[in-house]
């Protein structure tokens, strides 16, 4: 108990619950200070702002930041890099997901090198721009892409925005899952031994309740993202080839047809999908990121975005000799391209392939059913955060491991629509884009809750003008899956 | 709120608990019970048609799905 010069008495307990409670209470000054706690009555003002409940997640996240804020002060950049790394490199590396890297790789087996090479490139140039401003918005706010829509927006944006985020993450953990399947697969493992173990991972990861020894290692999963870079350099590809891709954005096999222009459109469409959005800002706000924090935010995102387009185009090398040697793959699923690859990059870049696909679905898997629960916290008002305990933060647990525990029933049902499911995933994300991104510029345009940090000039032409993009593209793509008859083949 | 108790009446107090520090790392809306409240963005009349388009735009998309997963029934997969 401490008395200030004002008289304030700073009195703080601690309940046998999780929360601890600090009260200001002001002593009337008309009694002597010799009085006696016993004798004096007491004037009690307990004001909102001075009671302030701590709770298990915010006790962590100090922690974090006491780390960060004295390796700010001592100078240690490579220290202050290190701890503010983690939701860019994750949302990015989470970006290349299982089927992401089937895409790649079919893409490298009908393509070769030539166009493709320097469009990962745009395309993640792009996904940096949108993903940078959810930075700035969790950083400036405090609150996650779920949260700050139903506070700015109202709830039917909110419920909305969450409702369809969950529906569609649950679809694409399905395909998560059966990417983790198909890497396993390769090995031998059983379908069920598979997915259980990746869902069981899932769980102990979750477990350890702490946002920095998760994210740790989510991100020690994520970097065997890269295992494709070996299979790429076993693959032998011609690297005056490579290089003058990069600068003549050329050939194009087979001649730009309405096939490869739809194609282009689905990758731009889902460069961006609208969990990342959610995922990072709400990371982000996990984290205990602030605006001082906002330039390593940038750093982070921007290196994560340097790893998956070497990750990316790495997949497309490793699978250009089945274009070189004309293997039709054009139905080839997760593990189907593994065993091709092996006559051209033998059975260690076969592999190292099997197991990056592997890579690839739990680290989406893990991501994605935490973008979930974020959204699920904030707009429901449940605490949501990887630092709460089980006794707080229980529906936020429970919202994560049930997504991924269905996704996870799902992929073993027998004869279950997984084809199907595919399908609609892509339809799906890149309709449900439209409104996340839309809703992201409005907020990052708000200079009530932005301040400085608000888009302006160029950073917000280029937002604007890639979000336009992105939307027109993800909207052609989808009106071509459901009427393709109005495109001629 | 001002409540008048006597000393008798007062809980139990402790010596300062350690979560005090924690008021002074972290800044004021990061503490997950006490955010400040932004309340509703006050929307232009751009925004207002922006948002209209959007309402539309959700029961097209709403629309578009359920044709997608109806096709992709029908068409056997």
């Amino acid at each position: 108990m401490v008395i200030d010069s004002t008289g304030e008495i700073d009195v703080a307990f601690t309940s046998t619950c999780s929360q601890c409670y600090i009260l200001k209470i002001t002593f009337d000054r008309k009694f002597s200070k010799n009085s006696t706690m016993n004798s004096m009555p007491i004037e009690r003002d307990i004001a909102e702002q001075s009671t302030s409940r701590v709770r298990r997640e915010d006790v962590k996240r100090a922690h974090d930041r006491q780390h960060v804020q004295s390796h700010r002060a001592g100078g240690r950049w490579w220290m202050l890099l290190w701890l503010l790394i983690g939701p860019g490199i994750l949302v990015m590396l989470g970006e290349n997901d299982g089927p992401s890297m089937i895409s790649y790789a079919t893409t490298g087996a009908s393509y070769g090198i030539g166009f493709f090479l320097p469009f990962i490139v745009l395309t993640f140039a792009m996904a940096f721009v949108v993903q940078e401003m959810t930075v700035r918005l969790g950083a400036v706010t405090k609150r996650g892409h779920a949260e700050l829509i139903a506070e700015r927006f109202g709830p039917f944006w909110g419920f909305f925005s969450m409702g369809d985020l969950i529906v569609g993450n649950l679809l694409t953990l399905v395909t998560e899952f059966i990417a983790v399947r198909a890497g396993l697969g390769f090995f031998g493992v059983p379908p069920a031994l598979a997915v259980l173990g990746a869902f069981l991972l899932i769980v102990a990861i979750v477990a350890t309740k702490r946002y920095w020894t998760w994210e740790r290692i989510v991100l020690g999963f994520a970097v065997f993202n890269l295992l494709f870079v070996p299979v790429a350099i076993l693959a032998h590809p011609v690297s005056g080839d490579v290089v003058r891709s990069f600068f003549t954005w050329s050939p194009i096999a087979g001649g730009v047809t309405v096939g490869f222009i739809l194609l282009i459109m689905s990758n731009i469409g889902a460069t961006v999908t609208p969990w990342m959005l959610f995922f990072q800002q709400s990371a982000v706000v996990d984290k205990g990121l602030t605006p001082a924090d906002i330039r390593h935010g940038r750093i982070d995102t921007a290196l994560g975005a340097l790893l998956a387009a070497v990750a990316a185009i790495a997949t497309v090398l490793a699978t250009t000799p089945l274009f070189i040697h004309h293997v039709d793959a054009s139905n080839f699923q997760g593990a189907d391209f593994a065993k091709a690859i092996v006559p051209y990059v033998g059975s260690v870049g076969a592999t190292l392939f099997a197991l990056g696909l592997f890579e690839a679905g739990i680290v989406a898997a893990i991501t994605i059913s935490l973008s979930s629960a974020y959204a699920f916290g904030e707009v429901t008002g449940r605490p949501h955060s990887m630092n709460s305990s089980f006794r707080d933060g229980w529906p936020f647990y429970a919202v994560l491991l049930t997504a991924a525990g269905i996704a996870a029933v799902l992929v073993l049902i027998p004869n279950a629509p997984l084809v199907f499911i595919t399908i609609i995933v892509n339809v799906i994300a890149t309709l449900a884009m439209p409104p996340a991104i839309v809703f992201l510029l409005l907020l990052v345009n708000d200079r009530e809750i932005m301040g400085e940090q608000a888009n302006r000039g160029w950073s917000n032409f280029f937002g604007i003008a890639v979000t336009v993009f992105l939307v027109l593209a993800g909207i052609l793509f989808g009106i071509a899956t459901v009427f393709p008859h109005l495109f001629p083949n | 709120m001002k409540t008048k108790e006597t000393a008798e009446s007062l809980p139990i107090v402790s010596k300062m608990p350690a979560t005090t520090w924690v008021h002074d790392v972290l800044d004021p809306d990061q503490l997950s019970g006490a955010k400040r409240r932004f309340g509703r963005c006050k929307l232009g009349k751009g925004t207002l048609i922006l948002f209209w388009g959007l309402r539309i735009y959700v029961v097209l998309m709403i629309f578009l799905v359920a044709l997608s997963i109806w096709n992709t029934l029908h068409s056997g997969k």
